[in-house]
C-alpha cells in the first residue's frame, strides 16, 4: 500500500513538473493577447527563401519603423526547417512570435491566432474570404500565386514543330512525343516535393471542372482523392512509360530541376508563378513562354487556375504587442510600397498593383486574368482542406510511380492515408 | 558512546543526501521529466498547439505498429543501424590498425579520416547529394563519357546502400579515434611475447590484439548502434525519405509526423517505442559483448 501511494506520488511528481516545463505562454496553456501600448519590439517569424532573405525582410520593414518611433520589428528565421516546424516548437517553449508569416490558418492552427474579421482593411486583400475558416479571418497576404503554368522552351517547341501551346491533356501527350523526337526531354520534374506538386497543378484545372466540389465531396466522403485523382495517375505513369519523363529525376532536387530547365535539355516545367522571379535572373539561351496546364478533352480551356495566396500573415493571439502587431501586419498587406516591394522580390501577382514585370510576368498576368476562377489545390486552405501532411503523403505516393508502383496502387495508398487521417 | 555513533551516522547521511541531490535534481530535470512528459503526450492526440490535449489511451500505440509507413521506417532504420555498425567498425579497426603509429604521416591521416565527423549531417548530405545525385559530379562525368546515368538517389536500393555508405563515410572517424586508444592500450609485452613465439601478424592481431581491444569494441559498437538508430539530419539532406518514401528512418518519421503534420502526440508514441528498442538492443549488444570478453579473458 505505501509502495502504491509512493509510485502515484512519483508519477504525479513527474507529469506535475512536466506541465510546469510546459508552462510560461506555450505549450498547454491557452494565453490571449495584450496590448503593451505604441511603442516596443514586434517579433516576426518569416520564411527565408534565396529570394526572401534575412536583410530583404529587414529592408522591407524599415520604413514601418521609421514611420512609428519606438517601435523595433525583429525578423527571425526558422530555428527549424521550416515555418512550420519552429512556430509549435515556439509555442511549446512559451516563446511564441508576434506575427508568423508563410502559414495559413487551418483548424489547428486557427484557435492560437488572432481573429481579424472586425479589421476593414483585411477586406479586398488578394483570397481573404478563399483563406477564411468557418467564415472567420485569420490570414490576410500580399497577392496571389499562380500554380498551374507550364513554363516552354519556346526554342525546343519550334524544333519541334509545335506552333501553338497545348489546351488539352491529348495535345499534350502529342507535344511531348514531338519534343521527344526533336531530342528533348519533354518535361522537367525532380524528387524533393516536387513530383507530387506538379501532379496536383496539372491537374487542377480538369479536376475542378470534374469535381467542381471536390473538398466538399472528399471530407464528406462522397469521393475518394485516389478514384478522383486516378486519371491523372495513369496519364503520368504512361509518360513514364514513354521516356517523356526522366525516370533517373528522383535523384534530383528542387533547384537541380530549374538548373535543368534553364540549361535547354529539357522543354517544359510545371511549376508556380514564383518560377518567374528565378527565370529573370537565370542564365540561358533561349526564350522562356508560360501556358496553363491544359484539360481534359471537352472541358472549357483554360480552366480554373489553382491559386494559392502570396506572403500570407498572421497575429498570434498570445502576442503582448496587438495594436503593433496588426499595425504592422496591416501594413505589410495594404501600404503599396510595401506591397509592391514583397510582390516583385517573390514574382507575385496582384490586381492593381503594377510593378515592373518581366516578358514572361506579363503573360502569368494574362492567365491570371483570363482565368474563370482560382481554386485551392491539394492540402488546399481556409475550408477546403485535406488533413494536415497530404501534400507530402500525396507526393511520396506519386514518387511510387518511379519505382514501379501501379497507379491503381498509388491511387489506394494515398486513399489509405487519406481515411486514417480524417 | 552510543548518541555519539548515532550523530556521527546521521551526520554522513545528512552529507551523503546533499552530495546526492543535486545530481538527483539534473537527472530528474534533464532525464526522467522530458522521458515522462513524452509519455505522457503519447497517450494524447495533441496537435502541438491546443491548449487542452486529449487523451486517447493506447491508440497511438495501435496505430504505429499497424503503419505500413512505420513498418517499413523500422525496417530501413534496423537495417542502417546493423549495416552502419559493421561497417563503421570494420572501418575504423581496418584504419586504426593502419595509422596505428607516431609517424607524421600517420598524424597526418588521423586527422583525415575525423575529418568528415566534425561536418554537420546536413553539410554531409549536400555534399554527397552534389556528388552523387543524378546531376552529380560522378554522373556528370559518365554521361560526358558515353556512360549512363547511375541511379544512386533515384532507385530505392541504390538510395538506400548510398545512404549507408555515406553514413559510414561520415561516422567512421570517431571509431578510428577509440580504436587508437585501445591499441595503444594493448600491452606490448604481449605482443612481443607472441612474436618471440613465432606467431605471424595475423595469429597476434587475432589472439593478442583483438581480445585485449574487447571493451573497446563494445564501447564501438554499442556507440554506433544509437547514433545510427537516431539517423535524421542526414536523411533530410541526402534523399528527404525519396524516392517514394523508400529511405525515411523512424527519427524522421517522429519530425514529420510531430512538426510537420501536427501529430506531437503519435510522434510521441514513435519516441517511445524508438527509445525502448534502442535501449533494449544496447543491452543485449552489450549482454553479449561481455559475455564474449568473459570467455576470452576466463
Amino acid at each position: 500500500m505505501r509502495a502504491q501511494h509512493l509510485s502515484r506520488a512519483a508519477v504525479g511528481t513527474v507529469l506535475a513538473l512536466a506541465l510546469a516545463a510546459c508552462g510560461g505562454g506555450g505549450g498547454f496553456s491557452g494565453k490571449s493577447s495584450s496590448d503593451g501600448g505604441d511603442k516596443g519590439t514586434v517579433r516576426m517569424l518569416v520564411n527565408i527563401t534565396p529570394n526572401l532573405t534575412q536583410s530583404y525582410w529587414e529592408g522591407l520593414v524599415k520604413p514601418f519603423e521609421q514611420a512609428n518611433p519606438g517601435v523595433d520589428v525583429k525578423i527571425e528565421a526558422p530555428t527549424g526547417k521550416t515555418v512550420a516546424d519552429t512556430l509549435p516548437q515556439q509555442l511549446a517553449a512559451g516563446n511564441a512570435p508576434d506575427v508568423v508569416e508563410t502559414l495559413m490558418a487551418d483548424r489547428t492552427l486557427a484557435p492560437q491566432m488572432l481573429d481579424l474579421t472586425d479589421q476593414s482593411w483585411t477586406k479586398g486583400t488578394p483570397l481573404v474570404q478563399e483563406a477564411a475558416l468557418g467564415g472567420r479571418i485569420y490570414t490576410v497576404g500580399v497577392g496571389e500565386q499562380a500554380q498551374s503554368l507550364i513554363f516552354y522552351n519556346k526554342t525546343a517547341f519550334t524544333k519541334a514543330g509545335i506552333a501553338q501551346p497545348p489546351t488539352t491533356l491529348d495535345e499534350l501527350t502529342q507535344d511531348m512525343g514531338k519534343l521527344k523526337s526533336a531530342g528533348y526531354l519533354p518535361l522537367q520534374t525532380a524528387g524533393d516535393f516536387v513530383t507530387g506538386l506538379q501532379m496536383l497543378q496539372l491537374a487542377d484545372p480538369s479536376l475542378a471542372q470534374s469535381h467542381p466540389q471536390w473538398y466538399q465531396d472528399i471530407r464528406a466522403k462522397r469521393l475518394k482523392v485516389g478514384d478522383s485523382m486516378l486519371p491523372y495517375l495513369k496519364l503520368y505513369k504512361s509518360w513514364l512509360d514513354k521516356g517523356y519523363l526522366d525516370k533517373n529525376a528522383m535523384g534530383l532536387k528542387y533547384p537541380d530541376s530549374q538548373t535543368r530547365f534553364f540549361s535547354g535539355k529539357s522543354a517544359m516545367y510545371v511549376m508556380g508563378s514564383w518560377f518567374t522571379a528565378s527565370e529573370a535572373t537565370a542564365k540561358k539561351d533561349f526564350e522562356v513562354g508560360v501556358f496553363p496546364a491544359p484539360v481534359q478533352a471537352g472541358q472549357k480551356s483554360p480552366g480554373p487556375q489553382g491559386a494559392t495566396m502570396a506572403a500570407p500573415y498572421m497575429v498570434l493571439k498570445s502576442t503582448k504587442h496587438r495594436a503593433l502587431a496588426l499595425k504592422l501586419v496591416q501594413w505589410l498587406v495594404t501600404d503599396k510600397a510595401a506591397v509592391t516591394s514583397q510582390l516583385q522580390q517573390d514574382g507575385n501577382f496582384r490586381k492593381g498593383y503594377d510593378r515592373k514585370f518581366t516578358p514572361l510576368e506579363q503573360q502569368v498576368q494574362q492567365i491570371l486574368d483570363a482565368a474563370p476562377s482560382g481554386v485551392p489545390q491539394g492540402e488546399g486552405y481556409g475550408d477546403y482542406t485535406l488533413p494536415s501532411g497530404f501534400n507530402d503523403a500525396w507526393n511520396t505516393q506519386v514518387q511510387g510511380l518511379y519505382v514501379g508502383r501501379s497507379p491503381e496502387k498509388v491511387a489506394s495508398a494515398v486513399d489509405e492515408w487519406v481515411s486514417a487521417h480524417s | 558512546m552510543n548518541f555519539v555513533k548515532r550523530t556521527k551516522r546521521a551526520g554522513d547521511g545528512a552529507a551523503t543526501l546533499l552530495m546526492v541531490v543535486p545530481a538527483t535534481v539534473v537527472f530528474v530535470v534533464m532525464l526522467v521529466v522530458p522521458v515522462g512528459l513524452a509519455f505522457y503526450l503519447s497517450l494524447t492526440d495533441w496537435d502541438g498547439y491546443s491548449a487542452q490535449p486529449k487523451i486517447i489511451g493506447g491508440s497511438n500505440y495501435t496505430h504505429l505498429f499497424s503503419d505500413p509507413v512505420m513498418r517499413h521506417a523500422a525496417f530501413v532504420t534496423l537495417l542502417v543501424a546493423v549495416a552502419g555498425t559493421a561497417g563503421m567498425n570494420l572501418l575504423g579497426l581496418g584504419f586504426a590498425l593502419l595509422v596505428n603509429g607516431t609517424s607524421r604521416i600517420n598524424r597526418f591521416l588521423r586527422v583525415v579520416l575525423f575529418y568528415p565527423h566534425v561536418l554537420s549531417a546536413l553539410v554531409v548530405g549536400f555534399l554527397w547529394s552534389a556528388i552523387l545525385g543524378t546531376t552529380g559530379a560522378v554522373n556528370s562525368l559518365l554521361t560526358a563519357h558515353g556512360g549512363s546515368v547511375l541511379p544512386f538517389l533515384s532507385d530505392p536500393t541504390w538510395a538506400l546502400i548510398t545512404m549507408i555508405a555515406v553514413l559510414v563515410w561520415a561516422g567512421f572517424g570517431v571509431n578510428v579515434v577509440l580504436y587508437l586508444a585501445g591499441l595503444q592500450a594493448v600491452p606490448r609485452s604481449l605482443v612481443e611475447a607472441a612474436r618471440i613465439d613465432g606467431a605471424t601478424r595475423w595469429q597476434v592481431f587475432r589472439h593478442v590484439t583483438l581480445p585485449a581491444l574487447g571493451p573497446v569494441v563494445t564501447v564501438n559498437i554499442v556507440l554506433s548502434l544509437v547514433t545510427l538508430l537516431k539517423t535524421y539530419d542526414l536523411v533530410v539532406s541526402l534523399t528527404a525519405g525519396g524516392p517514394a518514401g523508400q529511405t525515411q528512418t523512424v527519427a524522421y518519421l517522429i519530425l514529420w509526423n510531430s512538426f510537420h503534420d501536427n501529430r506531437l502526440g503519435f510522434g510521441s508514441a514513435q519516441s517511445v517505442v524508438l527509445m525502448i528498442v534502442t535501449g533494449i538492443l544496447a543491452l543485449v549488444v552489450t549482454r553479449m559483448r561481455r559475455r564474449g570478453e568473459m570467455a576470452v579473458y576466463s
